[in-house]
């Protein structure tokens, strides 16, 4: 079927991923945009990242979701070139790391629940890492960190399951350098989460 | 490269370009991160500042991964604009909504 | 593709086309023909349509006979006690009508009737393209509107009974069942619509990647018909606006379940950014419900002129000029939430603005149908209406958009007069003219040209008859979602005018039976259509009538020419089909 006059010069299938991940730009917008708002409004119930949260770790985090990133255009980059087996060692280092990511982050989540630090306003008790001191922070913080993580967190694992369908079709001979618009596409998807989430930890974690 | 034509298939990026510089923006977005952290631990430097500072090297990170490893720097124009569309959207809504509060 | 495939003959099936039977239910139930999505979305939206107008007739009787035990609300007796008790509705349930009625019409009426049918059913079909780019997730959009709309309608049945909080579901109301009354009923009512929106999203993918990408040649951009464009750039206000209210739904359901505090404000919520999130979709939200029906009132009045569309270039700009400036002009929801005043002067500004826009297409509607050679066919008859009423939905808008006008008249019913213009006098009669217009492409026959024409006079008659005087008696001073309006004397007086008012919705009500009586005659007994039944240029018109899977046979068209060649002096008749090959070409034969 011929492509269109001026079209975008662009796959369909590549064209309606990029066009679904604009919608899940705003929606990380009406989110992150409602944490930034709710602080800016009333800053006193919210107590400074590095008090309640753990910094030093989910940096390593994030290094580790960028890492992530580099091993998934490798992937792309060796299908590109019709190498099999870089592929698969590529998705596969992807998906592992993408585990790692989601693991820390349940770490994190347990660790600060014990802190008190919950989503739930009638539970909210937090107390910090400086151990038993009251932490300045109303039942806001939790809320909107469990939510927005918590939804950032729900794309990583979803995009970890696509993974490993993507690494199984691999095995299977399923791409090929004519024929690898599904992992150009699982790629992008995987970019996007990484991209948000450098966004996001800027915005939640440092300042 | 794939020429034009394997365009039609699920395949095939836009034109044919030497492979990015993959590790080189890998290391750049590590330096980049080390640098938002040591930023934010900078506690003598007034508060919008930082905020402008960490924004930018957030931003900074995101338009690399967007245009090297999305490719989009590679792809035609008209995708670009594309995917660009929804930035002044979101920075209306959060900047008007914060104007409200002045 | 190639000069061997031009030699083959189109077999009769169609060269792609399945062999096999399918078997009903993947045929006409789990579908992935964009035609069957279509006309299963419009089956569906035409009967919440119907509902909508039932809660509203409800609503108007209690309205004009508030509280009457001599004038019983009919039907009252067939509901439960917590809804009506003894012929006298409850105040509650007023609230939920007025909330579900609302809700019902703008989510699941008027939005799956303008996107969702004629989307999926048209785009394809204009631009020359098979089928959508995503046939199984179009199929997955349409069940996940419907699922929506089931639970929506669940909601009447839990207790509590339906969401109350108004359409717009203002927190802390909508989130605090000790003010509502109303738990699950609004939990439900959250989660619907981000059910319903993620299928908008999913849907508008579709749209728009099968749009840039599918286009058939020759068929450039400015080749589009402006039913095209504006489906075009609905889709794109579609994707960009209703994540920001998934988040907000998302929100307020936590709120309602979790018990975290976004909007509580004794907890250090905000209430207002609610409105604010609810309002950066929602204001995008009514040019997604208008500009569809602009772009079909533009291609029915070309039609019925016989002349090309005035400003071809003009009109594309000014959908794209209203959807880009309509995003920044939400404010004017809320221009008494209590906002800085520059602020609300700059969204007073953006408005009056936008304005511009309209008023280019409705001279260029003007403009194409002087010096016309007028069919005053049905749909002609409703296009016309709708650029009449349009003059007087877009003016009480400008009333509307001066924030110290504003001031009296916010939630008064000079809004709901307002509101009711556009979007009755505006997208529902776009609605008719379209439905009526592309019956015979979907069911291959004609709808009942006489029946159309009584339908058209007494809804546009009755139409006016009950919404103009709610511009008088809202400057009077009449609130919106008002239980009894004798209960305030400056009201009370006005009394009569509420009555009159029921008394022609009522009759506006029972003219609507009429086309609906009309629709489903015409689908056993209405006459035969051929091809081009109203002598008509898109491509559409030069696929049978109804279109077989793949819409050409395994044929694709080429496209020549615009969409608006009526009276070219290249052709013998008052039209020229965009697929028609110029004189001394032969038709190809291309797969």
């Amino acid at each position: 079927m011929e492509r269109g006059p001026s079209s975008f010069g662009v796959y369909n299938m590549k064209l309606g991923m990029w066009v679904f991940l604009l919608s899940e730009v705003m929606f990380f917008t009406g989110l992150i945009g409602a944490y930034i708002i709710l602080r800016f409004a009333q800053p006193d119930h919210f107590a400074l990242p590095g008090q309640v949260l753990n910094v030093p770790l989910t940096a390593l985090n994030t290094f580790f979701l960028i890492c992530s990133s580099v091993t998934m255009v490798k992937a792309f980059a060796a299908i590109e070139l019709g190498d099999q087996k870089g592929l698969q060692r590529w998705l596969l280092a992807t998906a592992i790391i993408g585990m790692i990511f989601v693991g820390i982050q349940v770490v994190e989540y347990t660790v600060l629940s014990h802190e008190g630090f919950v989503p739930i306003a009638d539970l909210y008790q937090a107390h910090g890492r400086q151990g038993g001191h009251e932490v300045l922070g109303g039942p806001l913080y939790g809320a909107t960190f469990y939510t927005m993580t918590g939804f950032h967190g729900t794309h990583v694992s979803i995009g970890v399951a696509c993974l490993w369908f993507t690494y199984f079709k691999a095995r299977r001979g399923g791409y090929s350098a004519a024929n690898f618009g599904g992992v150009e596409n699982m790629g992008l998807y995987w970019h996007f989460v990484d991209l948000v989430w450098i966004i996001l930890f800027t915005i939640v974690y440092l300042i | 490269m794939e020429s034009q034509a394997t365009n039609q298939a699920a395949g095939g990026s836009a034109a044919p370009h030497k492979s990015p510089p993959y590790m080189l923006i890998w290391l750049v977005l590590f330096v980049l991160t080390l640098a938002e952290v040591g930023v934010a631990f900078l506690s003598h430097i007034p508060k919008n500042i930082l905020i402008l500072i960490l924004l930018a090297l957030a931003v900074w990170k995101a338009a690399l991964v967007a245009m090297y490893y999305m490719h989009l720097k590679f792809e035609p124009r008209k995708l670009w604009l594309l995917a660009i569309s929804p930035l002044p959207l979101a920075v209306i809504l959060v900047v008007i909504v914060l104007a409200e509060g002045w | 593709m190639s000069t061997a495939a031009a030699m083959h003959e189109v077999p009769a099936h169609g060269a792609h086309g399945h062999h096999e039977e399918i078997p009903f239910i993947r045929k006409y139930i789990f579908s992935t023909d964009h035609k069957i999505i279509g006309i299963q979305f419009l089956f569906m939206s035409l009967a919440f349509l119907l509902l909508g107008g039932l809660l509203a007739m409800a609503m108007r009787w209690q309205l004009a006979w508030p509280s009457n035990a001599e004038m019983p609300m009919p039907g009252g007796s067939l509901l439960p006690e917590t809804m009506v008790n003894s012929g006298i509705m409850l105040p509650e349930f007023y609230n939920a009508l007025v909330t579900m009625h609302g809700t019902i019409m703008v989510f699941f009426a008027i939005m799956p009737l303008l996107v969702g049918v004629w989307a999926n059913y048209l785009i394809p079909l204009q631009i020359g393209a098979p089928d959508m780019a995503f046939p199984r997730l179009n199929m997955l959009s349409f069940w996940m509107a419907f699922t929506a709309g089931i639970l929506m309608l669940a909601s009447f049945g839990v207790t509590g009974g339906a969401a109350n909080a108004g359409w717009t579901g203002y927190t802390p109301l909508s989130i605090n069942d000790v003010y509502s009354g109303v738990k699950t009923g609004q939990q439900l009512w959250a989660l619907s619509l981000t059910l319903l929106g993620f299928s908008s999203l999913v849907g508008s993918v579709n749209y728009i990647t099968t749009l840039i990408n599918m286009r058939a040649p020759g068929m450039t951009w400015f080749r589009l018909p402006l039913s095209t464009w504006a489906l075009f750039i609905t889709s794109v206000l579609i994707l960009l606006a209703v994540p920001v209210l998934a988040g907000g739904l998302i929100m307020m359901f936590f709120d309602q379940t979790l018990g975290t505090n976004f909007f509580k404000p004794e907890s250090g919520g905000q209430p207002l950014l609610w409105q604010h999130l609810f309002w950066f979709f929602g204001h995008p939200e009514v040019y997604i419900l208008i500009l569809p029906s602009m772009g079909f009132v533009s291609d029915v009045i070309a039609n019925g002129s016989r002349k090309p569309i005035f400003g071809y270039y003009a009109m594309v700009w000014a959908i794209i000029g209203i959807g880009f400036i309509g995003w920044i002009v939400w404010g004017h929801h809320m221009f008494m939430s209590g906002m800085n005043p520059l602020l609300g002067g700059f969204f007073m500004i953006t408005t009056l603005v936008i304005a511009v826009p309209s008023a280019i297409k409705t001279f260029n509607w003007m403009g194409t149908l002087w010096g016309g050679n007028i069919r005053f066919h049905a749909p002609n008859l409703y296009a016309i209406s709708f650029v009449a009423l349009f003059a007087i939905g877009g003016l009480s808008g400008i009333f509307l958009a001066a924030g110290p006008v504003d001031i009296p008249l916010h939630d008064t019913y000079f809004v709901v007069a307002h509101i009711h213009y556009v979007l009755v006098g505006r997208s529902l009669f776009g609605i008719f003219a379209a439905i009526t217009f592309w019956y015979p492409k979907m069911f291959g026959r004609m709808m009942h040209e006489g029946l159309g024409k009584v339908h058209w006079l007494l809804t546009f008659i009755f139409f006016n008859t009950t919404f103009f005087p709610m511009h008088m008696i809202g400057s009077g001073g009449m609130m919106r979602r008002l239980y009894d309006p004798t209960q305030y004397p400056h009201i009370a007086q006005m009394q009569d005018t509420n009555v009159f008012i029921t008394i022609n919705a009522l009759l506006l009500f029972a003219a609507q039976l009429i086309f609906a009586f009309n629709f489903i005659w015409s689908l056993f007994k209405g006459k035969k259509a051929g091809t081009n039944p109203w002598e008509a240029n898109s491509v559409e018109w030069s696929a049978p009538s109804p279109p077989p899977h793949g819409n050409w046979g395994g044929v694709q068209p080429v496209v020549y020419r615009g969409p608006y060649e009526y009276s070219s002096p290249e052709s013998e008749h008052d039209f020229l089909l965009q697929t028609q090959p110029p004189a001394g070409q032969p038709v190809p034969a291309r797969h």
